[in-house]
């Protein structure tokens, strides 16, 4: 079968991302992380005997690049292998849209553009005529709704009739531009890329075409004759800037052009009227605080009712299983290692997700945006820019997609500040552990207040130290904020689904498999060794009676696990955290922390239970086992320390830089020790 | 006089970008472009962050970017 490999390209929040989870019958291969489309994502499904193949690339403004991502579609487009562009249009914003159409016209490949949103902008009584468009432009057009899902088909039908017939955009700028495309053309020798798209970019002074063609021969001589055109152009427009005369060029074709085929739509009223509320000067930030608490306080009381069945749940099964095994090894494992810490694990799913959907929610209906601008004032107070919160709050959804995210920060220096603060907003892989400690420790009426106190906490410590950062570390001029705020729109269902749906997969199958093989390491290194424990018991337990034959046996796992290999662990570093209060259990438990942030409760969960899933028996036991101090110690530690390997090696492959690689592994975990043994000693001060 | 001087409800037409690239680019790529009409929708209480309308498109910028963007403002 004949594959179609297509290009998908757009400014920023078209609809790309809907687009492609509306159409019907495709594999979908989402990177890792789905939420912003940083990574590349690809699609393919079949229509009418060929293979489509799309690959979605960063939502780009212009192909004068300013973000990191930007640069990616720009050197994709420019060098990658592709049949076809499909170029996703904003209906609403049809002038700020065609303006990068046109860059991407001026590539000469076949191209395709959909015209988006076009439930929204025909319900405002606006109408695009595709094919005047076509007449004008030669790109076939097809108006489309990836929200209500329609004109998709056609819209691959167009794809596969213009990859067949090859047909090219035909865009042409005024006269006195296209004579001087034509004197460039003619300097141009051999190159594989197009000539006109590399005389155009040269006229308008794009650096990566200049750097890609100055080192071919035939370049001396079309230098002289370059300058020359440029002077003309100059001359002619009265302006030495030529990126703004291209633009202009670009804008006025896109006014033209809009004009013939398109019928406006009415000025939508609505956002405005809600952004008189929800960015008003004074209320706007307090607006903003009460939306987050309120997603904390859902995500902490909503999700604790299905996580108290699911740990039921697991106890059953794990009992089951139990009494369907023989007895010996491979069922202790089982039984007393993997589904406990399993169990645990997918408990927090409930709470998790509610977390995602408060994010994700925020995101689709446009809110995230304002709360940049609402945050603005207060980031750039510590050195941050509105802008960082995204990445920021993503944080709190999960750090790898927050390191990520940082890709938006042009300015190196605010990137890296950002991403060193990343970690102390608290993951949801850090919210089991928070809950498990929250509820052992503190009274059910300020749960949730307490819940708050650490997001907030953690947030405002990575506020504190990104303003350190800044001032002694990268002093110098913060990044530009200029950023678009889209219109409000009700989310779409199915999307924000899917979206749980994947998160959702990911985390049982990280459950399945790597939670379920740590755990078991766990369980491994807290059960060995044991011969010499279970020689001597196994005599006094076969001749005691009743009673005292379970109290045996449990005298008995007691010693096994306080002469394990793990107890050995623990008790090496015991010193350093005993002025925390923290016992070996917890030391081990931080410890596999690094591995990921879930297997810190399932690594309790193994170690003071020794085989009950149920969350029950287990905030018994470490209310009984633990001190106050040592849960606060804990609480802080998990708030500030380093993230799980997942995220450090994320954070790596961002950071090319071998010092800041360092600085990274080792600050949070010196400053999440000293703020516990700050804290620490102040309870004790006090009580 | 530059945006950043409009108050909350004013517009203008835009006259120049005094931005440096790559900012001029992107502002110019957001639409704010030589002729176009801007409105100032709302700032934040201190003028530090503006939001402002071009060509029906809602922006959010910083004190400092908007002062780069040269207005005459409407009567
Ligand atoms: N009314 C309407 N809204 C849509 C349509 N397609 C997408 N949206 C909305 O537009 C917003 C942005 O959609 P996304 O799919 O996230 O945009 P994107 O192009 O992937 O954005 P980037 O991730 O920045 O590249 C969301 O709020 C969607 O609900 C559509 O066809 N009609």
């Amino acid at each position: 079968m004949v594959e179609i490999k297509i290009a998908l390209v757009g400014q920023p929040n078209v609809g790309k991302s809907h687009l492609i989870n509306s159409i019907s019958g495709a594999t979908l291969h989402v990177g890792n992380f789905s939420g912003v489309t940083v990574e590349k994502k690809e699609v393919e499904f079949e229509r009418n005997g060929y293979k489509l193949k799309l690959i979605d690339l960063p939502g780009t403004y212009s192909l004068h690049p300013y973000t990191p991502e930007e640069k990616v579609t720009k050197e994709f487009l420019i060098n990658e292998e592709y049949d076809l562009i499909l170029n996703v249009v904003d209906s609403n914003q049809l002038e700020k849209n065609l303006i990068f159409s046109w860059q991407v016209a001026d590539l000469n490949k076949p191209m395709v553009i959909a015209f988006n949103m076009y439930d929204e902008y025909s319900r405002a009584g606006g109408e695009i005529d595709t094919d005047k468009f076509f007449k004008l432009t030669n790109i076939m057009a097809q108006n489309v709704s990836a929200k209500e899902n329609f004109g998709l088909e056609e819209l691959f039908e167009k794809v596969i009739k213009t990859y067949q017939q090859k047909n090219t955009p035909r865009i042409y700028y005024s006269e006195i531009i296209e004579e001087e495309i034509e004197n460039i053309k003619e300097k141009i020798k051999n190159c594989k890329f197009d000539k006109r798209f590399i005389s155009i970019r040269l006229l308008e002074d794009d650096e990566d075409i200049y750097k890609i063609v100055h080192e071919k021969p035939w370049f001396v001589e079309l230098l002289p004759a370059l300058n020359e055109s440029k002077k003309v152009i100059k001359n002619e427009y009265d302006n030495d800037d030529l990126k703004e005369i291209f633009f202009e060029e670009r804008l006025a074709l896109a006014k033209g052009i809009v004009s013939q085929i398109a019928k406006k739509a009415q000025k939508e009223k609505i956002s405005e009227k809600i952004d008189k509320i929800l960015i008003h000067p004074i209320l706007g930030l307090p607006i903003f605080l009460l939306v987050m608490w309120i997603v904390f306080q859902l995500t902490f009381s909503v999700g604790a009712l299905p996580a108290y069945y699911i740990g039921e749940g697991f106890s059953a099964f794990g009992n089951w299983i139990g009494n369907l095994m023989p007895n010996g090894l491979f069922k202790d494992a089982i039984v007393n290692g993997i589904i406990p810490a399993v169990g645990t694990v997918v408990m927090f799913l409930p709470n998790i997700l509610i977390l995602f959907l408060g994010i994700n929610l925020m995101e689709q209906t446009g809110y995230m945006a304002r709360a940049a601008y609402v945050m603005d004032g207060v980031l750039k107070r510590f050195g941050l820019q509105g802008r960082a919160f995204i990445p920021l709050i993503s944080g709190f959804g999960c750090s790898v997609p927050a390191y990520m995210a940082a890709r938006t920060l042009k300015n190196p220096k605010d990137r890296l500040i950002t991403m060193l603060v990343i970690g102390f907003m608290s993951c949801g892989a850090r919210l089991p552990i928070y809950v498990l400690l929250v509820s052992a420790f503190f009274a059910p009426s300020i749960q949730g207040d307490v819940m708050f106190a650490i997001y907030i906490g953690g947030a405002l410590t990575g506020l504190v130290v990104a303003k350190i950062l800044r001032s002694v570390l990268f002093k110098g001029e913060p990044e530009p904020f200029v950023m678009e705020l889209p219109k409000y729109r009700f989310p779409k269902i199915k999307s924000l689904l899917f979206d749980l749906w994947i998160k959702t997969k990911m985390y049982l199958k990280k459950a399945g498999t790597f939670i379920a093989l740590a755990s078991l390491t766990v369980w491994f290194l807290s059960s060995f060794p044991r011969a010499d424990i279970i020689k001597e018991y196994s005599y006094k337990i076969k001749h005691a009676q009743g009673i005292e034959k379970i109290e045996l046996k449990k005298e008995m796992n007691q010693k096994i696990l306080e002469n394990s290999y793990l107890a050995k662990i623990g008790k090496i570093i015991a010193p350093i955290t005993k002025p925390l209060d923290l016992g070996w259990r917890e030391d081990v438990a931080l410890l596999a922390g690094l591995a990921a942030k879930e297997t810190v409760v399932s690594t309790m969960a193994v170690l003071y239970n020794g085989g009950s899933s149920s969350n029950k028996t287990l905030i018994e036991k470490i209310r009984n086992a633990m001190p106050f101090t040592a849960a606060v110690a804990m609480i802080i530690i998990v708030m500030f320390y380093s993230p799980c390997v997942a995220a450090m090696s994320t954070f790596y492959a961002e950071v090319p830089e071998l010092a800041w690689r360092i600085f990274y592994t080792i600050y949070p975990n010196v400053f999440a020790y000293f703020a516990a043994l700050i804290a620490v000693s102040l309870i004790k001060i006090f009580s | 006089m530059r945006l950043n001087e409009l108050n909350m409800g004013e517009s203008g037409i835009i006259k120049k970008i005094h931005a440096k690239e790559p900012l001029k680019s992107k502002l110019l790529s957001m639409g704010f472009a030589r002729g176009e009409r801007v409105k100032v929708l709302k700032h934040t209480l201190a003028k530090n962050t503006f939001d402002v309308d071009v060509n029906g498109i809602n922006i959010a910028l910083r004190e400092e970017e908007a002062r780069e963007i040269e207005v005459e403002k409407d009567n």
